[in-house]
């Protein structure tokens, strides 16, 4: 263990810009969560009619926790928000370990530091010391954040606690990770795995008879109920498990070579298939595996939304406050709800557009489209071929997203017919998510270093816009400028074809305006 | 292949700034149609910039360029079809093997020589089902190197190819270069190995910032440059200092070492014929003094502009 306290500064000194991050993103989850609730269901009567309405829904109970906690207002903020705020948690401490071990002996960096004056352990100790402080830190800031909002002190020690928990855990899982994998990208692959496993079973269990609620970290910091019961014995599962996981991992780090893994990484081909032989074929196999993964999340987001369709006109009439956030008011509150969850699912596919788009950025800035271009393939071939995949990847999300909200909208109302419907209403956002996504290409072709920086500050205008305009009184002419604002919010509007070829006209021109600064410029800077 | 009289590549002040920096500042490069054409100079000397802008990567300022008779910048896919390139620093797709992306560098060119392709993996010992996450700096140089010369292109751009191999594999790429050679390819090689460079480049070019310092076969180069002269004489040797050319003269009585500058050489010599030439050795510089010559006076020019 010699050398841990240096060793930590450093950590510390190079987490300075990523870690506050991952701390305010928890802690403004629960400090958003526990306002808006506070704001929806202040009396009991209005918990009351919550739990009716809830009480039954499977799917809300999927995607929160166990009923248990809407006994009163701070459980009800627990119930909706910890299971998020746990993901967030596991992620950051995934990441703080996986970064500073696996990675670092991946590239080399590690090598260095080892031949320094330092223990065989003293890495990994360091990394885990690095990443509990950081759960401390999150447990404080949530624990803080509840308690600042007005929730009982006393279950918000506990919310603070069960949450720094869950994040121990997944810090000492992914420290058994990275002695397995011998590359960091399969060891964060397995933890996400895993994390994602610890929601799905929660769901199960929370559903079910609560058993399987307890084989999940998730499940163990929910089921403390804090300000419901306020039990601290739960805890004392996660923290035996990641007392065991680290024996565990440093046991493995003994026994294992240098920079080895104890899994043999799978060989490549040898040789390229056909697919593999231009730059489309390239921009492809590059993308496919993003592709699917935001495909399948907004498909799942799309179940939880559209299963919840049919309990939502109930919903309303119980949470009057509710309807202010739909378009269509009270009336038509399916249709309603329809369309404005529709509209926040193409959001975040513009996100996944730009995101999409800007690899063409990341390809130049790393060296890698040098050689590329050093063949028979002209800018335009190469640029095309990225926006190629990021416009079929736009369409292909948006059917899965409005797939997922019609399959699960139509088997509860037993409509079959919900399914072209919804897909339908989810691809009329296209024009609009390429306007947004075509954006990133302007400013790849004319300001290369902030094409990043402007094409996120255009998906936040029109997140914003969409989401916030009413409630804060943005002007008109404001809200003009976003695609979404002028595409037709099926199925409460009628469908008008002109504003989305107009859209996607500007969407063409804009790419083309982009094409015509990257022909100019040059490459790499 | 086609087979041109004219220069494969011909550069004339060539100049490319990026914001204050000069890059290139007039440089002048000319490399013959079926030569292998040594690129010199210290790292930052604007070699990596006259191949981006050889590629129709970056575009130049001013100054002239041609490769294969057409315009790098305006041409540029069609000429791609029939040059190679390797880079200086190879970056790959961690997740897609040494043999995806030789293959994929090939067909994106227009094809390339399986046999040929299967010949060089074995040759330089390369592993073509791994990763390229897992190789190292001189194994992502030997996917770039194979997909080059896997090629049946006429002009191969080589930008410090060799760095990171080791003296095995140095060997085998100067047969692969011989081999080019034999079969009158062109071969453009940026290099900081003299060695190689000595062993395998019919002509040279020295630049340094951003502009040509010596151009010309090794030979020519050696002419414009110093002979270190070791001699002994019947006689005292006196008045030696007083030739011109000579430098660096350390002398006792009968004998002397001191350097020439190779064009005053003959009249050295016939000064010294009358003392009576008991011995007298000849060094002709080595491209390494050269180099350092020139780099030697780069970096006493940057000191002083430190001190101002």
């Amino acid at each position: 263990m010699t050398g841990l306290g240096g060793l930590l500064r450093f950590m510390l000194r190079r987490e300075r810009l990523a870690l506050p991050w991952w701390l305010l993103g928890a802690t403004l989850l629960v400090l958003v969560q526990s306002t808006q609730s506070q704001g929806l269901y202040g009396t009991p009567e209005d918990l009351a009619s919550l739990r009716r309405t809830i009480g039954g829904n499977t799917a809300v109970i999927a995607m929160s926790g166990p009923t248990r906690l809407l006994e009163n207002i701070g459980g009800e903020v627990v119930f909706e928000i910890l299971a998020y705020v746990s993901i967030v948690v596991a992620m950051m401490s995934m990441f703080l370990v996986g970064r500073h071990t696996r990675a670092d002996e991946e590239s080399g960096r590690a090598e260095l530091v080892r031949s320094a004056r330092l223990g065989r352990h003293a890495t990994l100790a360091a990394a885990l010391v690095l990443a509990g402080l950081a759960n401390l830190a999150v447990g404080a800031l949530v624990f803080a954040a509840a308690a600042g909002t007005g929730l009982p002190v006393s279950g918000s020690l506990l919310f603070g606690a069960a949450t720094a928990a869950v994040g121990g855990v997944f810090a000492a899982l992914t420290a058994v990770a990275v002695q397995v994998f011998e590359n960091a990208r399969a060891a964060y692959g397995a933890v996400a795995l895993a994390i994602g496993a610890a929601f799905v079973l929660r769901a199960a269990g929370d559903i079910g008879n609560g058993a399987l609620s307890w084989v999940s970290p998730i499940g163990w910091a929910q089921r403390t109920f804090p300000y419901v019961d306020n039990r601290w014995w739960p805890l004392a599962v996660p923290v035996a498990v990641a007392a065991a996981l680290v024996v565990a991992a440093m046991a493995l780090l003994a026994r294992r070579d240098f920079a080895a893994g104890l899994v043999r990484p799978r060989p490549g081909r040898a040789t390229a298939s056909a697919a593999l032989g231009s730059s489309l074929g390239l921009a492809w196999r590059l993308q496919r595996g993003a592709l699917a993964g935001w495909a399948a999340g907004l498909f799942l987001l799309g179940v939880a939304y559209g299963s919840i369709g049919n309990s939502i006109e109930q919903y309303v009439a119980d949470n009057p406050a509710v309807a202010e956030y739909l378009p269509g008011g009270a009336a038509d509150v399916v249709d309603s709800y329809l369309a404005f969850t529709a509209l926040t699912l193409a959001l975040i596919v513009s996100a996944y557009g730009v995101v999409t788009a800007l690899r063409a950025r990341s390809e130049e800035t790393s060296g890698r489209a040098e050689p590329l271009l050093a063949t028979a393939t002209s800018r335009a071939g190469w640029l095309g071929s990225h926006l190629v995949v990021a416009a079929g990847g736009a369409a292909s999300v948006l059917a899965a997203a409005g797939l997922g909200e019609g399959l699960a909208y139509g088997l509860a109302t037993s409509d079959a017919g919900q399914v072209p419907r919804m897909v339908g209403v989810s691809l009329g956002y296209l024009p609009a998510v390429l306007l947004v996504t075509a954006v990133a290409v302007l400013g790849l072709g004319w300001l290369p270093r902030a094409a990043a920086a402007l094409a996120w500050v255009a998906v936040a205008y029109c997140a914003v816009i969409a989401l916030f305009a009413d409630s804060f009184d943005i002007p008109g002419w404001l809200r003009r400028g976003s695609p979404f604002a002028h595409t037709p919010e099926v199925p409460i509007d009628d469908w008008t074809v002109a504003p989305l070829v107009v859209i996607g006209l500007l969407a063409v021109a804009l790419a083309a305006g982009g094409y015509a600064g990257l022909r100019r410029r040059d490459l790499g800077y | 292949m086609s087979v041109q009289n004219g220069p494969a590549i011909e550069i004339a002040g060539l100049t490319k700034t990026f914001g204050r920096a000069k890059a290139l500042d007039g440089l002048d490069l000319s490399v013959r149609t079926g030569e292998v054409h040594g690129f010199l100079g210290p790292n930052g000397s604007g070699k990596t910039t006259t191949i981006r802008i050889l590629l129709g990567l970056l575009r130049s300022d001013a100054g002239t360029v041609r490769m294969l008779g057409g315009d790098p910048w305006r041409d540029a896919v069609a000429l791609h079809r029939r040059l190679a390139y390797v880079p200086g620093d190879v970056n790959l797709w961690p997740n897609i093997s040494g043999g995806e992306v030789i293959d994929l560098l090939g067909r994106m060119r227009g094809g390339l020589d399986r046999a040929r392709r299967d010949e060089l993996l074995e040759r330089f010992d390369l592993d073509p089902r791994k990763k390229a996450r897992t190789y190292s700096k001189g194994n992502r140089q030997k996917v770039a190197l194979i997909a080059a010369l896997a090629s049946d292109a006429e002009l191969l751009l080589l930008d410090e190819p060799t760095s990171g191999l080791d003296p095995l594999m140095e060997a085998e790429f100067q047969r692969c270069v011989h081999r080019l050679k034999a079969e009158g390819r062109t071969v453009l090689l940026s290099s900081h190995i003299l060695a190689e460079v000595e062993a395998l480049c019919d002509r040279v070019s020295i630049i340094r910032l951003g502009r040509t310092v010596e151009s010309g076969t090794l030979s020519q180069l050696r002419h414009l440059t110093r002979t270190s002269i070791s001699v002994e004489t019947a006689r005292p040797l006196a008045g030696i200092d007083a030739l011109a050319g000579v430098h660096d003269l350390v002398v006792d009585d009968h004998h002397a070492r001191f350097d020439v500058d190779t064009a005053e050489l003959d009249e050295v010599v016939r000064a010294l014929a009358p003392l009576g030439v008991r011995s007298l050795t000849s060094t002709p510089p080595t491209l390494e003094e050269m180099f350092l010559r020139h780099y030697g006076d780069e970096a006493a020019a940057e000191a002083e502009a430190a001190v101002r």
